[in-house]
């Protein structure tokens, strides 16, 4: 063991924990992919992928998919960037609403928030459209769902909690004697943000458009309920479609088609270690003073927060607010007086007697707090060794750490069914949290990476020069000033374990039902109103968790100033 | 000598009734030591009757919904693997067809059966109980009575261009069979057919990924029409949603149930599908959840159902719904 390096220790068991966590059902879906018939298991064949990558249609596919995933991705870190800077770094009003805003979308399950979007901007009857049209005599149609542009924009913000949990911690611990030189030298606050803020914070930005694009590769809901009824298909739903017609689905099919998005995910990884390697260039927490200070925007901070609530309105609030109105009315309306007129707490009603319901609800809460706790303890370790430990394996470690993430949802739960049915884990809750962990690993990874590299060695240096050991170093020096990454990280797996649907549709069975599972029983029935109902009262669990989480990470960072 | 034949006859009657009885409650009694039964099964709101069951005889019966995408993957790996925990399966009858293939079902003719369709149960394995029927579903609030189209082909019409929403013709399986079960059943001619569904392409209908998605357009008024499913009439009450009484029947595919070769519970097993197929339980399920079933006499509460002639389509292959997929895409393509 070195002194320099006490955690080399943990890079051999920790990636053996997370080996066995990702590999196995990615290994179980190789198997798939080069077996005949419908299992895991079978002889040997390179027809799956044969049929997978001749398909005439699947260029038109990748180009769709590489479209919508770097547009999501664009979308959502500029407004994580324009959100946390205002946020963090300057003295613009209601700050709290920034945070509370930006993460709403990460507690809506994504299918609902898509068909708000729907609702709201459909060519026919869209909210939205039929505004322009009946208030301001506009002619046709103004903006199309149905579009890639519509469907860049939904994925965009869906994403945008992903963005901001990742940037907002880097902005927060941001060392401002950068940014102070740069104005002594006479630049302004624009060049500086433009010249100095915005580089520093390199590896926050290519952690979130990675973590993104990664994300909405695998995503399912918009692709589905906005970009089906428009015909543009992207590899999530090319894969469902795929798997849909007919009756004996072949995953192994999917699973070799999947494998594509795994090369590209595995790529982008290795691209961003490469773009973040100098490490040390990021550091801005050293023992100089740290004091982040804010800018004051004068004159421009009521106008900016203007702009800043009216983007938080169109794009979260008002899909919020369309939800609310969805779970009220009996059915499908467009709102006017008659709609009104029906409301009722009807579907309220109806979810809270309904058993298998409240199961879910305390299932979903269950998984929420315990996983996202497990969780992050194991991705403090995985990022330490990552970001400090800089070895070949930890490299491999970090890849490891995407292995299932970056499968398309309705592949990957599959391989953990295929997986876990050889344990005696299967059918039950256990095999819900394990997954959970092994396939969002990098929620809880990603923002503590960016919020490790930002803290210099001589930090621990100096404890342990001191006479401080390697666990006291960790927990009296790395811990407090790593609190707003493990926080957003906690956030993160959290309120995904809340609304997570892809393994738990296939792993969950009668007595381990959880939320997202019961929402899409009733969106497969087309009951919109009690699927609405139980979404909002998942927004009130993600939100009291949201809550508790950032009041602890407050009394965190109190105490240790 | 009349009278003593018909003291015999009486008699036996009698015996058998008693002999039924007693059967049924010997059933039960194991039943109950089993203590439990495990369905598998995509169906909507079933819960009362999971319920009255286990009221009636104190028998547990659990349900393990599952979509139809995954239906025969998980079937597959828990039977592959040995931990196959389902009594009890209900499923679109191909996909039951698959699993007999495999050696997953196991034979029981129940006897509540007994008034059923002699075409409901051929194999002594899967015994079929209803018809998830499909419909024109329009919005009675904005379509105008004398629009309502009084054939399937009327739907070609250009007035409902832009106006039709319907599952993807390519993929989504219950669909392509319904469109092959229109040429078999309803517009023969194969000219005729064909000119049937390229005025319907030609209509530019909006897809959807699955039945479930399309009353919520039509609803709220962002489409029309759609290709659908009458029972959304009870279950989205009070939705504006009303069948088009077309002259043609109504067609859709069978749905079976059926008792797992290696059920852990093999008797609660059959005192379930006897439960199941009672008039009672489909009762339940007819007024509930408006599906059509097989029991004689027993129509959901949507007007004109009972008049309408409702039939089953033939079950295609998984290599017929992937061929025909192809070719309905090639169809219904935007030019």
């Amino acid at each position: 063991m070195s002194i320099r390096n006490p955690g080399t220790i943990f890079t051999a068991p920790l990636i053996a924990v997370v080996g066995f966590l990702t590999v196995c059902p990615v290994a179980m879906l190789v198997l798939g992919s080069f077996s005949e018939g419908l299992g895991a298991f079978g002889t040997f064949t390179l027809a799956k992928y044969a049929t997978a990558y001749t398909d005439p249609e699947f260029i038109r596919i990748i180009l769709n998919t590489v479209i919508f995933t770097t547009g999501s991705a664009m979308v959502s870190t500029g407004l994580a960037l324009f959100l946390a800077y205002l946020n963090n770094r300057s003295n613009i009003p209601f700050k709290f609403l920034f945070s509370i805003i930006s993460i709403v979308p990460m507690m809506v399950p994504h299918i609902l928030f898509a068909v708000s979007w729907v609702l709201l901007l459909n060519p026919t009857n869209g909210m939205i459209n039929l505004f322009f049209r009946q208030a301001l005599g506009w002619e046709g149609i103004v903006f199309s769902i149905y579009t890639l542009k519509g469907m860049i924009l939904v994925e965009g913000l869906l994403d945008l909690p992903i963005a901001y949990l990742v940037i907002a911690p880097a902005m927060s611990s941001f060392d401002v004697s950068l940014e102070e030189s740069s104005r002594v030298c006479g630049a302004s606050n624009i060049r500086t943000l433009l010249r100095i803020t915005l580089p520093v914070l390199r590896p926050a930005i290519l952690a979130a458009v990675t973590l993104v694009i990664i994300r909405s590769m695998a995503s399912f809901a918009v692709p589905s309920v906005i970009g089906m009824p428009g015909r543009i298909y992207v590899l999530a739903t090319h894969i469902y479609r795929v798997v849909a017609t007919g009756y004996a689905a072949d995953y192994g099919l999917a699973a070799a088609i999947g494998m594509s998005a795994l090369v590209a995910s595995i790529t982008l990884i290795f691209v961003y270690r490469r773009l973040t390697r100098e490490g040390e260039k990021y550091v801005t927490v050293s023992s100089r003073g740290f004091h982040p200070t804010t800018i004051d925007l004068k004159g421009a901070r009521y106008p900016l927060f203007g702009i800043v609530g009216l983007i938080s309105f169109v794009l979260i609030v008002l899909p919020v607010a369309v939800l609310f109105y969805t779970s009220l009315v009996p059915y499908s309306m467009v709102p006017g007086v008659k709609a009104f007129a029906a409301m009722s707490w009807k579907h309220y009603i109806g979810v809270l007697k309904d058993p298998v319901s409240l199961i879910s609800l305390k299932n979903s809460l269950l998984l929420g707090t315990g996983g996202a706790s497990l969780g992050i303890v194991l991705s403090f370790f995985v990022a330490y060794t990552i970001v400090k430990i800089k070895t070949k394996a930890s490299g491999f470690l970090e890849s490891l750490s995407f292995l299932s993430f970056s499968f398309p949802g309705i592949v990957v739960g599959i391989g953990f069914m295929w997986f876990f049915v050889q344990t005696p884990l299967y059918s039950t809750i256990w095999a819900l949290l394990v997954g959970y962990i092994a396939t969002y690993l990098p929620y809880g990874i990603r923002p503590l990476t960016s919020a490790f590299v930002q803290i210099h060695g001589n930090l621990e240096e100096s404890s342990r020069v001191c006479g401080g050991g390697a666990l006291y170093t960790m927990r009296r020096i790395v811990l407090p000033l790593l609190v707003p990454g493990i926080v957003s990280g906690w956030i993160l797996m959290a309120t995904m374990f809340v609304r997570e649907l892809s393994l738990s549709v296939v792993l969950s069975r009668p007595g381990t039902e959880v939320l997202a599972v019961q929402i899409l029983r009733f969106s497969e029935d087309g009951l919109w109103g009690s699927l609405s109902a139980l979404g909002i009262m998942m927004i009130f669990i993600s939100t009291a968790l949201v809550v508790i989480a950032s009041f602890a990470g407050a009394r965190l960072t109190s105490v240790k100033n | 000598m009349k009278r003593i034949f018909w003291g015999i006859v009486l008699a036996l009657f009698m015996a058998t009734g008693a002999l039924a009885a007693d059967q049924n409650q010997a059933l039960a009694d194991k039943a109950k030591v089993e203590g439990k039964v495990a369905f598998y099964a995509n169906m909507t709101a079933i819960a009362p009757i999971m319920a009255d069951f286990g009221k009636k005889y104190g028998v547990k019966a659990e349900y393990t919904r599952l979509s139809t995408t995954k239906f025969i993957a998980t079937i597959m790996t828990e039977h592959a693997a040995g931990k196959l925990t389902a009594d009890v399966l209900q499923a679109p009858v191909s996909v039951l067809q698959y699993l007999k293939d495999k050696g997953v079902l196991a034979s029981y003719v129940s006897p509540s059966a007994a008034g059923y369709p002699k075409w409901a149960n051929t194999d002594g394995k899967i015994q079929l109980f209803g018809i998830e029927y499909a419909a024109l579903i329009y919005n009675r609030d904005l379509v105008k009575p004398a629009d309502v189209p009084k054939t399937y082909q009327e739907l070609t019409d250009p007035k409902w261009k832009g106006k039709i929403v319907m599952a993807d013709p390519s993929t989504h399986a219950t669909t392509i069979s319904w469109l092959v079960g229109l040429n078999e059943n309803v517009i023969k001619d194969d000219a005729k057919w064909m000119k049937f569904l390229k005025g319907l392409a030609a209509n530019d209908p909006m897809f959807v990924a699955s039945f479930g998605p399309t009353p919520a357009p039509i609803e709220s008024g962002e489409k029309l029409i759609g290709i659908s499913m009458p029972k959304y009439i009870i279950t989205k009450a009070p939705a504006p949603l009303e069948w088009a009484h077309v002259s043609q029947p109504l067609m859709g595919s069978p749905r079976g149930i059926a008792i797992t070769a290696s059920a852990p519970h093999p008797n609660a097993a059959r005192l379930f599908v006897d439960y199941w197929l009672s008039r009672e339980a489909m009762n339940t399920l007819a007024i509930k959840v408006g599906e059509y079933v097989l029991t004689p006499g027993v129509y959901p509460p949507i007007s004109g159902i009972d008049k309408a002639k409702v039939i089953p389509i033939r079950e295609l292959s998984d290599q017929e719904i992937k061929s025909w997929g192809k070719e309905f895409k090639k169809i219904f393509a935007r030019p």
